[in-house]
C-alpha cells in the first residue's frame, strides 16, 4: 500500500527534457497496470469471499441479509460438511504420500540414466500435458461398468460386473487413482531435474565405499532434494485440494451419497447447484486457511536446514 | 538385498544396489504402462463401434474410418470450440506480456520501496489460494456485464498468471547487463524504447519460458470456463464442449474417445514440436511457485 504514497515524490522529475533518462527508476510506473489488473481479479474476488461467507444468501435472486457467523454455525453443524472434511483428509492423506514417495523413486531411478531414460522422461510429462476433461474422460471409460478395466478383468476370468465410480467402495480410490495416475508423472519430472545436480563423482565415491542404492538414495540424493520435494509436495497439495472439484464434478458428482463429496466441490455444489451462497463462501474461507495452514506445514517440516 | 546371484559385469554397480535398482525399474516401466494403455485404447476405439470395443478391448480396429471423429466434431461442435480456445488462449497471452514484461521491466529497474513491496506483492500471490474465490469471480463477470461470454476469461486469465509471469520475467531482466542500458540512454532513448530494442531482444528466452507455461494453463483451464462461459456452443471452449460428448452422445465410447483424442491434438503438437523448451517452461515454473 505504500505504492500509493510514492509517486507524488517522483512526478516531478517525469519530463524527460528535464535531463538524461535515469537508468534506475525509483518508482516502478509500468507496474502498476499488471499489478492493478491482478488485484481486480485475484485478490478483489478473495476479499469478496470473505464479505459474502458473513451474509444470508438463499438465491442469487433475492437481496442478501448480514448473518454474522450463522453461516459458519450452519457448516460446522452439517454432517454433509464433516463428510466432506473426511474425504478431503482421505484423498491428501493417502494421495499425497504415495504421490510423493513414488515419485522420488522414479526420479531417482530416472536420473541413473538407466536405457531408455529419455523415453522415460518423454513419457512421465504426459499427465502434465493433459486437461482435467480429458483425464477424466480417460478415467470415465476405464471404470465403467463397460470399460476396459472390467474388460480385462472378464478376460481373466474374474468377477467383471463392478461400476467402479458408483460403488462406495471403489468412488473415492478412483478419484485419488486419478491424482495419483496424473501426478506422479509430474512431480517425477521435477524431482529428477533437481536430482539431476547431484555430483556424480560423490555417488561413485559412495559406491565404491560399498554403499548401496539405497544408502546412496537416503544418504546423497534425499538431503539434496528435501527442500524441493517440500515444493513439489505444496503444489500437489494445492492442486489436490482445491483441484478435486473439477475431477468430482466431471466423474460423480460427489456421489454415491455423500462419498466423494470434497471440501472444494462442496463449495462449487453449494453455489451453482443449490444456490446456498453464504454456506458456499463459509466453505470457501474453511478452505482457504486450509490450504494456507497445510502448505505452512509442509514448508516448515520440509525446509532444508541451511 | 545379495541374493542376486548374475556376475556384476557393470563395476560400477555393486551387487547391493542390484535389488534396488530393479525394483525401481519395474515401478518406473510399470508406471510409463499404465499412461501408455489408456492411449492405446482411446487410439484403437476411435475406430471401433461400442460392440466390438466391449467384446475385444484390446484387439486392433478393422477398419480406419473417421466417422466417430466426424460425429464427435459435429455432436459437439468441437470445431468451433477450438477455434474459442485458440482465441481465448491466443488474446489471454498477448494480454499476459502485455501486462507482464513492463511490470517486470519496471520492478527489474525500481530502486525504491515501491518496487520492492510490489514484488513482494506478485511473490506472494503463489500463495493465494483463488480457486476458493470462485462464486465472487463469477460475480465480478456478472456485475461487468461479461457472464456467458470468451472476453470475461480472456480478462481473468492474465491475473492468474501475473505472478509466475513477473516473477520469472523479472529475474531475466535484472540479467540485462547495465551499460547495454546506459549506453542507450546516452543516445537519448527513452525508457519504452530502452525495453523494447535492449531488454526484450535480451530476454526473448524468459518471454517463450512464460508463453509455453500459460499456454498449457490457458488452454486446458476447465472449472472458471465452464462457470463463466457457460454452455453456448458459440462462446465455450474446447474442455468445456469435450465433457458434453458424454451427455450428447450418450453411451457412444467411440465418439467419445475419439473426441477427447481430437481436443489432445494441439497439445501434442505442441509438446512433440517444442518438447525441450516446454519442459523446461514448466520446470521454472514450478520452481518458482
Amino acid at each position: 500500500m505504500a505504492t500509493v504514497l510514492q509517486p507524488r515524490a517522483t512526478r516531478p522529475a517525469a519530463p524527460a527534457s528535464l535531463s538524461r533518462t535515469p537508468v534506475k527508476e525509483r518508482f516502478p510506473g509500468m507496474a502498476l497496470p499488471g499489478l492493478v489488473w491482478y488485484a481486480l481479479f485475484t485478490i478483489g474476488p478473495v476479499i469478496a469471499m470473505f464479505v459474502v461467507a458473513l451474509l444470508r444468501w438463499p438465491g442469487m435472486l433475492i437481496t442478501p441479509t448480514f448473518a454474522g457467523a450463522g453461516n459458519f454455525s450452519t457448516v460446522f453443524n452439517d454432517p454433509v460438511f464433516w463428510d466432506a472434511v473426511r474425504n478431503s483428509a482421505v484423498q491428501l492423506g493417502v494421495g499425497l504420500p504415495v504421490m510423493i514417495v513414488l515419485a522420488f523413486l522414479l526420479a531417482y531411478y530416472v536420473v541413473q540414466r538407466p536405457r531408455g531414460h529419455r523415453t522415460l522422461r518423454y513419457l512421465l510429462f504426459i499427465p502434465a500435458l493433459i486437461s482435467a476433461p480429458a483425464a477424466a474422460l480417460v478415467f470415465y471409460s476405464l471404470l465403467n461398468p463397460d470399460g476396459l478395466l472390467n474388460g480385462v478383468l472378464g478376460m481373466v476370468g474374474l468377477p467383471d460386473e463392478r461400476a467402479w465410480l458408483a460403488d462406495p467402495a471403489t468412488a473415492l480410490p478412483s478419484l485419488i487413482a486419478l491424482d495419483l495416475w496424473a501426478g506422479i508423472g509430474y512431480s517425477a519430472v521435477l524431482l529428477a531435474a533437481r536430482l539431476d545436480s547431484v555430483d556424480e563423482a560423490v555417488v561413485q565415491a559412495a559406491h565404491l565405499d560399498g554403499a548401496g542404492s539405497l544408502r546412496v538414495a537416503w544418504g546423497i540424493y534425499w538431503p539434496i532434494a528435501r527442500d524441493f520435494v517440500g515444493v513439489v509436495a505444496m503444489l500437489q497439495f494445492l492442486s489436490i485440494l482445491f483441484n478435486s472439484a473439477q475431477n468430482v464434478l466431471l466423474l460423480t458428482r460427489g456421489g454415491p451419497g455423500t462419498e466423494t463429496t470434497t471440501l472444494s466441490y462442496l463449495i462449487y455444489q453449494k453455489a451453482f447447484l443449490e444456490a446456498d451462497l453464504g454456506y458456499s463462501q463459509a466453505v470457501g474461507v474453511v478452505l482457504f486457511v486450509l490450504g494456507l495452514l497445510g502448505m505452512l506445514t509442509i514448508r516448515r517440516s520440509l525446509r532444508a536446514t541451511h | 538385498m545379495t541374493t542376486t546371484t548374475a556376475a556384476p559385469r557393470r563395476r560400477r554397480v555393486p551387487r547391493t544396489g542390484r535389488t534396488g535398482t530393479y525394483a525401481s525399474g519395474v515401478l518406473a516401466w510399470g508406471y510409463a504402462a499404465l499412461l501408455l494403455i489408456p492411449f492405446y485404447y482411446f487410439i484403437i476405439s476411435s475406430f471401433k463401434d461400442n460392440e466390438q470395443i466391449f467384446t475385444d478391448p484390446l484387439g486392433l480396429p478393422t477398419s480406419l474410418s473417421l466417422d466417430n471423429f466426424a460425429e464427435a466434431i459435429s455432436s459437439a461442435d468441437l470445431d468451433r470450440a477450438v477455434i474459442n480456445s485458440i482465441l481465448v488462449t491466443g488474446c489471454a497471452l498477448v494480454l499476459t506480456l502485455l501486462l507482464a514484461v513492463p511490470a517486470s521491466f519496471a520492478l527489474a529497474r525500481a530502486t525504491g520501496r515501491a518496487g520492492r513491496v510490489i514484488e513482494r506483492v506478485f511473490a506472494l500471490g503463489f500463495l493465494i489460494p483463488t480457486f476458493a474465490a470462485l462464486f465472487p469471480t463469477f460475480l465480478l463477470a456478472a456485475a461487468t456485464g461479461l457472464f456467458h461470454t470468451r472476453t470475461f476469461i480472456i480478462f481473468l486469465l492474465p491475473a492468474t498468471a501475473m505472478p509466475l509471469a513477473v516473477v520469472i520475467l523479472t529475474q531475466f531482466m535484472r540479467a540485462v547487463p547495465r551499460e547495454l542500458e546506459e549506453a542507450a540512454s546516452m543516445d537519448g532513448a527513452s525508457p519504452s524504447m530502452v525495453l523494447r530494442h535492449v531488454y526484450l531482444p535480451i530476454c526473448i528466452p524468459g518471454v517463450a519460458t512464460v508463453v509455453l507455461l500459460n499456454f498449457l494453463s490457458f488452454w486446458n483451464e476447465y472449472l472458471y470456463s465452464l462457470i463463466i462461459i457457460g454452455p453456448d456452443p458459440a462462446q465455450r471452449t474446447i474442455q468445456v464442449a469435450l465433457p458434453t460428448l458424454k451427455l450428447t452422445t450418450g453411451t457412444d465410447y467411440g465418439v467419445l474417445m475419439a473426441g477427447t483424442l481430437f481436443t489432445l491434438l494441439p497439445v501434442y503438437l505442441v509438446y512433440t514440436l517444442l518438447q525441450r523448451q516446454m519442459q523446461r517452461a514448466l520446470l521454472a515454473g514450478a520452481v518458482k511457485g
